[in-house]
């Protein structure tokens, strides 16, 4: 186990390291990032505003205030697209310098992974939490998160961060066999920022669409954990929609490494 | 050391068409074209060997370094390299070999070379005192240590291509797959590539398989080589041989005062044999007398005597067919060949 770590550790450290290189990026993408919530904020404000009705889809203006920053805590460290990294070592055939080491490449992507996740969990993950929470105290009244409900956010979102990685894994290796996704990546992007519930709380569609969204993985990924974090399951609900993320992580793991023997079998590099 | 038996890989990939009507239909179309790339190719390789693989663009090197790295999964046959066959076990032979491919980079292009060095460490498990002593050697013969520390998307390719080249070797692979490691390179750094190679193959008897367009790499390297064209393996054997097979043509040329004596020298007669086989060439610029022969049938200490005897030699070059040559007229052959059947099959 120790070696195990000694080995992957560095794609994570990497990773963190390559991230910070570029300082203009750095700065770019707090800037740019917080935008895209702000304006979602404001949005959502406005749709309460002009309602009139308390609640809209199960939740409060203020759950909603919390609901959009919350998201986007969330997706900052959940969504990290390892399919663009895969489609990327595909196209230019690079993914061979990646198969002659001793290592697994799923693990390896996986920990490069975690090595942006705990990047965006500083920058500006974790800030915005903060901010939001000393928001939601002083300008809302509400009380701060309680320790429990906290934890188990975070242990959800890490779930859902495997989930998340797990499944972009196994779409990602579509790239294999067309060697060209970046119009797949686009659409997927599209419709898992719709599917998550990353645009829209996904209690504000029709029931017959959320049975569908229960049943598909991408419902764990970013609304799940949003929800633990605002308090809406308790007890045995609770237990069951993070058993399902367990579930989904153990699945889609599996998957991926069936495919995965599947690709390497009919495995062609490109160039060179 | 490597064991391969009749390899074979081939391509299969979608149909196309030509012009944009032709893209259209590809669209459409279900065809598949099967393309071989490797066809039935075996050779053994034995322990401390450094083996040049050549062939022309697009003959099928890459993919046999390809199979035998284990990326790539060979259509039938089987290899064995260091008795581990590299499609089932990846992860075991990737332990024993370093690969250098020259286009592409396994460094982290974003992050000083050190990093990479330090991340390589930890994959292969290489030991403190091993990654010591092992950079120490690297430092000596690549001169690593000028740009260590300098991110890796900022050295030239010539610094590149060297610390790719050290990366290879950090855990001391027992098998060096270069493919084209000196593509690109001023002559400096070529010469120190190879010596480095030199030096690592005779340090450490690391069995090195070097494809490459660069007659000078294999003229200095090589002891072997292997020339494949069109995925079929069409020598395999010493340099030497290759030279007394195909090298076989002499040339003399002399610089001399009359040209008149020269002409009229009867070879044909002197030396008794046929007319055409030799020939000559003058320049009358430079005063030069070229015969070029076939050495198998005319000793060149033969020419020389006849013309030392008759005229006024002021300086003398002999001259053998280079490997470059030789290399370029098997190419041709084969393109040659591939050109006859293709009428031939037309023809029917």
């Amino acid at each position: 186990m120790k070696k195990f770590c000694k080995i992957y550790l560095p794609f994570a450290s990497n990773e963190l390291k390559r991230q910070m290189s570029y300082k203009g990026a750095f700065y770019l993408f707090i800037l740019v990032s917080l935008f895209g919530s702000f304006i979602n904020y404001y949005l959502w404000m406005a749709i309460y505003g002009s309602s009139g009705k308390a609640t809209i889809g199960n939740l409060t203006k203020n759950e909603m205030v919390i609901y959009v920053f919350m998201v986007y805590v969330t997706s900052s460290i959940v969504t990290i697209t390892l399919a663009d990294w895969v489609s990327e070592d595909v196209v230019k055939g690079s993914v061979a310098m990646n198969l002659i080491k001793p290592i697994d490449y799923r693990l390896s992507l996986m920990w490069r992974a975690s090595g942006q996740m705990v990047y965006r969990f500083f920058v500006p993950g974790i800030f915005v939490w903060i901010g939001m929470e000393i928001y939601k105290v002083k300008a809302l009244g509400m009380e701060v998160v309680s320790p429990v409900t906290a934890l188990l956010y975070v242990v959800s979102s890490f779930l859902s961060f495997l989930l998340y990685l797990l499944f972009d894994f196994c779409f990602g290796m579509v790239a294999f066999f067309t060697t060209y996704i970046f119009g797949m990546l686009m659409a997927k992007e599209a419709m898992l920022s719709f599917l998550m519930g990353q645009l829209i709380p996904l209690s504000m569609f029709p029931s017959v669409a959320q049975k569908v969204f229960d049943f598909l993985p991408f419902s764990s990924m970013v609304y799940t954990p949003v929800m633990i974090y605002l308090g809406k399951y308790s007890g045995s609900e609770l237990a069951f929609v993070m058993g399902r993320q367990v579930a989904w992580v153990i699945f889609l793991y599996l998957l991926g490494s069936l495919i995965w023997k599947k690709v390497t079998k009919r495995l062609v590099v490109l160039g060179g | 050391m490597i064991e391969v038996k009749n390899i074979s890989k081939s391509f299969i990939s979608p149909k196309k068409y030509p012009g944009l009507k032709g893209t259209i239909k590809g669209l459409f179309s279900n065809e598949k074209v099967e393309k071989v790339a490797v066809n039935d190719i075996s050779f053994s390789i034995g322990e401390g060997e450094i083996v040049g693989y050549i062939g022309s663009n697009g003959a099928g090197k890459s993919t046999t370094i390809k199979m035998m790295t284990g990326i790539m999964v060979p259509t039938s046959g089987s290899c064995l390299v260091n008795g581990v066959d590299p499609c089932k076990k990846r992860n075991e032979n990737a332990k024993n070999i370093g690969v250098v491919f020259g286009q592409r980079t396994q460094l982290w292009w974003d992050l000083p070379l050190s990093e990479s060095f330090t991340i390589l460490k930890e994959i292969y498990d290489v030991s403190d005192e091993a990654y010591e002593e092992r950079m120490e050697f690297l430092n000596k013969v690549l001169e690593l240590n000028e740009f260590f520390d300098k991110p890796v998307r900022t050295l030239s390719l010539g610094q590149r291509m060297r610390a790719d080249l050290g990366a290879a070797l950090l855990h001391n692979p027992k098998v060096l797959y270069l493919d084209e490691p000196t593509i690109g390179l001023d002559l400096v750094v070529k010469e120190n590539i190879r010596e480095a190679i030199k030096e690592i193959n005779e340090k450490y008897k690391t069995t090195v398989i070097l494809t490459t367009h660069d007659i000078g790499d294999i003229e200095e390297l090589c002891r072997r080589i292997i020339i494949i064209d069109k995925g079929t393996k069409i020598y395999d054997g010493t340099l030497e041989h290759l030279k007394e097979i195909y090298g076989t043509k002499r040339s003399i040329s002399v610089e001399v005062r009359q040209y008149d004596k020269v002409k009229d020298i009867a070879f044909d007669e002197l030396l008794q044999v046929e007319k055409d086989a030799y020939e000559t060439e003058y320049d009358g610029e430079k005063s030069v007398f070229t015969i070029s022969f076939d050495k198998r049938k005319i000793k060149v200490p033969q020419i020389l005597s006849i013309l030392m005897e008759r005229v006024d030699v002021k300086d003398v070059r002999i001259e053998e067919t280079q490997l470059e040559e030789i290399v370029k007229q098997i190419y041709l052959e084969q393109k040659e060949q591939a050109v006859e059947e293709l009428e031939a099959a037309a023809n029917e």
